[in-house]
């Protein structure tokens, strides 16, 4: 499926056919090259297992079968709703070896000391790695989004350090492996009308056929798209909105939920696909790989784009603090690895976008680099990781190329100064 | 004295009478208990003592820190949020309660009096037992393609002439949240309702019956207040059950409703640990009182 | 067993109620049933999308997140600790409330609640337990505990059900024929309470197999199928968890008629010799 890559990885490639006969040994002298890690390492790497756990956005078994089969020790994969993951990265930290949370996650958990910083220059491909993570800004001239931005989290300022440093340092925190821009997830064939602004969301006209995701940090910032778009509030920052802007935004939900608006709030990506395939819902907040999963069904669903622009997250590894010796290295061997293009266009092909765009294009056809990250239409069917058809040959994607679904980033998913009482209030929204 | 003072059986003249011969054994019951307390004391109390006293912490965004205040309980006692949602919850455990009771009874009163051989009556609690094998949460997802708009119920009421627009009130909706809660929990009534039910003496019936009383006199003079035991065990389960719960209302009213195990469940997925414990006690004392009051009905220990 | 008695309208009422009350135990099993033999292309929801047994072939695929396998060992091994400790527990302090110590009363209350307090505390209590302890939480410690302190009270209520109805001249008889205390518990008593420990030991099994809430803090890095299927449903959208629920349902009904084959056949022969 994969077309065959050339350029510096085909040798890696070369070296997996040889693998079926020479010794595992050989696999792993070859990994060894790949990082430039002393071999002696490398000999009994294969011993080594390496417990991760996130979502199942991201928490795939394909990719730790290619880890496997690449690098040599067992990658174990635990996926989790959102809720346990914080909780697990906070209060189980000796029982997982690589963490893969959001950015917001980590403003929240970096502190708590369970993680460690990723030594910079040990990552191969970091000088490649988008620039929204590091300087925080898409090309040079692009403005930062408002709300918790990666960069703004993603270095400390020194090895033990726990404060975030403003500049890039020598010190990670996390290697982004997956991010996006959001938008509004609407049912083309229900709602009978053009959809173009978050606005839209409260439209009596979609009266118990609407909904919200139901993740406080999240959802807070759907609904300030929404508040902005009617003009109702203005934000000094949407990021870190300030008690009186909580406040107003709460009554515009709470107002609408009271007339009946909503017909559901979801927390879990199956239940935003179960809302949407089932016709309970005609428009709502959703993920990318949602629409795409409603697709798939053959059940219309559009990634709408709005005037105001998208709301953004990203995911990244971190590595947990009691990590060290040989384990340290392969979880390194591990990162370099995800951004060595592999994994890269894996994740691309679900509709995400990874973070080392040059490695994951060699991985990619041309057709599938086109339509996914160029906005272009596709030349033949395009086909999900798994072989199945996403989409036919002509479809364009929602929203277009990278750059211009990137480019018009209005926020990030966000933790404020005034958390505990956004949440509060929250609550207060979901009880009312 | 206290001892011997209340043994299951309530037979206390016979083990008075093997009194002599049990002294001999007096430590065997303390090691037989043991194992209980044991665990009871591991995986119980001191968990409980735990949140007793991690509810007085402090905490920031992400750690517990160790002190003593009292804002943890000032914040939720404070908040009209806290009320309405253990009003809230309150109200579900009373819904599900109305239901299960009169439905459970009527259950365990055709397996009781009216499925003649124990076989039978054993077949026919293991098939209502069966849905409960598949995963909660598989269930769980199933009632949306059932309530839902285009689901298997609205449809057939549609094609029967019944309604001509789907029912929206089906779904994500406080009916569907008791739906759900009796679903799961009126079985818990029917057990122990049918347990009293086989413990009374048919002969008595009868007697009831030669003396003259209708069906309805001796349901309700007779069975009624011999089943009271069990009616109050299967209250007990099904009131415990649902204050506590927080996945049922989650899912089945579309996240749109509150209760207090959500609250608790979502204070606990913000790391809000003493926060989550303050309420997890305060809704202790609640149910604890509750069951006291239920207590005060039956002696279980001598009604099982 | 017939009496030949006449069944009163109150049978045929009550008759249909219990039908109607079975019907909507199996409401869910039903619609997941149906959505089980979904097409390829289908989801979890109406409109169905073809018709085929492609996800019951899948589920025995490797998915693209999580693992059926591993949890389900898992679950499968805890739920006969589960059940070989609450059967061995819960019978051993039945025989300890049948002779009587000081402090049984507290125990009882102790046990009694134990079952009411909400399974969420529970879990947050030795979840914080284990944080604080700095012990790292696995299914077969803390989640264990945590689903006995669920499991032992059922246990332990059933033990003493079968306890109060027990005549103790049985025991009596064979301690007067000079039995050993060993001895009339291992012929006398634990014969007659075979049934109800065979109850004891399903109830324990059944409640810790599709326990959530009280694994949901406790259970450690591998998850229990419960909350693997949880954490699924964060990615996969497919019917195959429907499939899932089907095959165990079937699988179910199999095992129950079997053991009902067995019961009946068991029968036959007792009554023929």
């Amino acid at each position: 499926m994969t077309k065959s890559i050339a350029g510096s990885t085909s040798a890696l490639s070369r070296r997996q056919m040889l693998k079926g006969t020479a010794a595992a040994a050989g696999a792993a002298i070859g990994s060894g090259a790949i990082t430039g890690f002393p071999t002696i390492w490398a000999q009994n790497i294969k011993n080594v297992t390496l417990r991760q756990f996130g979502t199942g956005v991201s928490n795939l078994n394909a990719l730790a079968e290619k880890v496997k089969e690449d690098l040599g020790f067992t990658l174990q994969m635990t996926s989790l709703d959102s809720d346990a993951v914080t909780q697990r990265a906070v209060t189980q930290p000796k029982s997982y070896d690589i963490a893969d949370i959001e950015y917001w996650i980590c403003k929240k958990i970096f502190p708590a000391s369970v993680l460690q910083p990723m030594d910079v220059t040990k990552i191969k491909y970091f000088d490649k790695i988008v620039p929204i993570f590091v300087s925080g800004k898409l090309t040079p001239e692009s403005t930062i989004a408002q709300g918790t931005a990666p960069h703004s989290v993603s270095f400390v300022e020194g090895k033990d350090s726990k404060t975030f440093a403003k500049q890039p340092t020598q010190w990670m925190t996390l290697i982004p492996t997956i991010y996006n821009a959001d938008t509004l997830g609407i049912r083309p064939d229900l709602v009978g009308r053009p959809i173009t602004s978050w606005k839209d969301l409260i439209d009596p006209a979609f009266k118990g056929k609407a909904s919200i995701l139901n993740i406080p940090s999240i959802g807070i910032m759907d609904a300030a798209m929404v508040c902005e778009a009617m003009g109702e509030v203005k934000y000094g920052d949407k990021g870190n909105m300030t008690k009186e802007e909580i406040d107003k935004t709460i009554k515009v939900l709470t107002d609408a939920k009271k007339a009946g608006q909503f017909r559901a709030f979801w927390k879990t990506f199956d239940e935003s696909v179960n809302l949407m395939a089932s016709g309970e819902v005609v428009i709502q907040s959703m993920w990318s790989p949602a629409v795409a999963a409603v697709r798939a069904k053959g059940i219309a669903c559009k990634y709408q784009p709005l005037k105001e622009g998208y709301r953004a997250w990203g995911g990244g590894l971190g590595l947990a603090k009691h990590l060290s010796g040989l384990e340290l290295d392969a979880a390194y061997e591990y990162i370099n690895w995800y951004l060595s293009g592999w994994a890269g266009a894996y994740l691309n092909r679900q509709g995400y976008y990874s973070a080392v765009l040059d490695t994951a294009k060699q991985h990619m056809s041309e057709d599938e680099w086109g339509f996914w990250m160029e906005g272009k239409p596709a030349q033949k069917d395009i086909l999900s990781p798994e072989g199945k058809v996403m989409e036919k040959a002509g479809a364009v994607r929602d929203g277009g190329s990278f750059q211009e679904r990137m480019g018009r980033v209005a926020c990030w998913n966000a933790v404020m100064d005034e958390d505990r009482y956004m949440v509060r209030k929250w609550n207060e929204f979901i009880a009312a | 004295m206290s001892a011997t003072a209340l043994p299951p059986t309530g037979t206390t003249a016979r083990a008075a009478r093997g009194g002599v011969r049990r002294r001999r054994l007096r430590i065997a019951p303390y090691l037989q208990a043991a194992p209980l307390v044991l665990t009871l004391l591991v995986f119980l109390v001191v968990p409980i003592v735990t949140i007793a006293v991690v509810s007085f912490w402090d905490y920031d965004a992400v750690r517990v820190i160790p002190d003593f205040v009292l804002t943890n309980y000032e914040e939720l006692l404070g908040s009209a949020v806290t009320w309405k949602t253990y009003l809230n919850t309150l109200r579900y455990a009373a819904l599900a309660w109305a239901i299960t009771l009169p439905v459970g009874f009527a259950v365990a009163y055709f397996l009781a009096f009216h499925v003649r051989t124990v076989t039978w009556q054993m077949v026919l609690f293991l098939v209502c037992t069966v849905p409960f094998w598949t995963s909660n949460i598989i269930r769980m997802i199933s009632w949306i393609p059932f309530l839902g708009r285009n689901g298997l119920l609205n449809r057939a009421l549609i094609d029967l002439g019944v309604v001509d627009h789907p029912l929206e009130f089906l779904l994500f909706s406080d009916f569907s949240v008791v739906l759900a809660f009796v679903h799961l929990y009126t079985l818990f009534m029917v057990v122990p309702i049918f347990n009293a039910m086989m413990r009374i003496d048919r002969a008595l019936i009868e007697a009831a019956r030669d003396a003259g009383a209708n069906g309805q006199q001796i349901l309700w003079n007779v069975i009624l207040p011999l089943t009271k035991p069990g009616i109050a065990i299967g209250s007990i389960f099904v009131v415990t059950l649902v204050m506590g719960d927080f996945i049922t209302v989650r899912l089945m009213s579309g996240g749109q409703s509150a209760s207090v195990g959500l609250m608790i469940a979502n204070e606990i997925s913000l790391l809000h640990y003493p926060a989550a414990a303050a309420n997890a006690v305060v809704l202790l004392v609640l149910v604890m009182m509750m069951v006291v009051a239920m207590l005060r009905i039956v002696d279980i220990r001598k009604e099982l | 067993m017939r009496t030949g008695q006449r069944r009163g309208a109150s049978f045929y009422i009550l008759g249909a109620f219990f039908a109607l009350f079975v019907l909507f135990l199996y409401g869910p099993t039903v619609t997941i049933a149906v959505l089980s033999f979904q097409g390829p292309e289908g989801g979890l929801t109406f409109p169905m999308n073809g018709v085929s047994t492609h996800w019951f072939a899948n589920l025995f695929e490797k998915q693209a997140v999580g693992d059926f396998g591993g949890s389900f060992r898992r679950s499968l091994a805890l739920g006969f600790i589960v059940m070989s400790l609450t059967v061995l527990i819960s019978v051993t302090a039945g025989f300890a409330f049948r002779r009587g110590f000081i402090g049984s009363t507290a125990l009882f209350y102790l046990t009694v609640s134990s079952l009411v307090i909400p399974s969420i505390l529970v879990s947050l209590g030795i979840g914080l337990l284990f944080t604080i302890l700095e012990l790292e939480p696995a299914w077969y410690s803390s989640a264990l505990g945590a689903h006995l302190t669920w499991t032992l009270p059922f246990g332990l209520l059933i033990v003493f059900a079968i306890f109060n109805r027990f005549d103790k001249s049985f025991e009596e008889a064979a301690r007067d024929l000079g039995a050993t205390p060993w001895q009339t518990v291992r012929h006398v008593v634990l014969p007659i309470l075979l049934p109800s420990i065979i109850g004891v030991a399903l109830f324990g099994f059944t409640l810790s197999y599709d326990e959530f809430a009280r694994s949901l803090m406790t259970a450690g890095s591998d998850n229990t199928l419960p909350l693997e299927i949880y954490g699924m449903t964060t990615n996969v959208t497919t019917p195959v968890l429907y499939a899932l629920g089907t095959l165990t349902t079937v699988f179910s009904f199999l095992v129950i008629g079997l053991g009902l084959g067995g019961v009946f056949l068991l029968r036959r022969l007792r009554g023929q010799g």
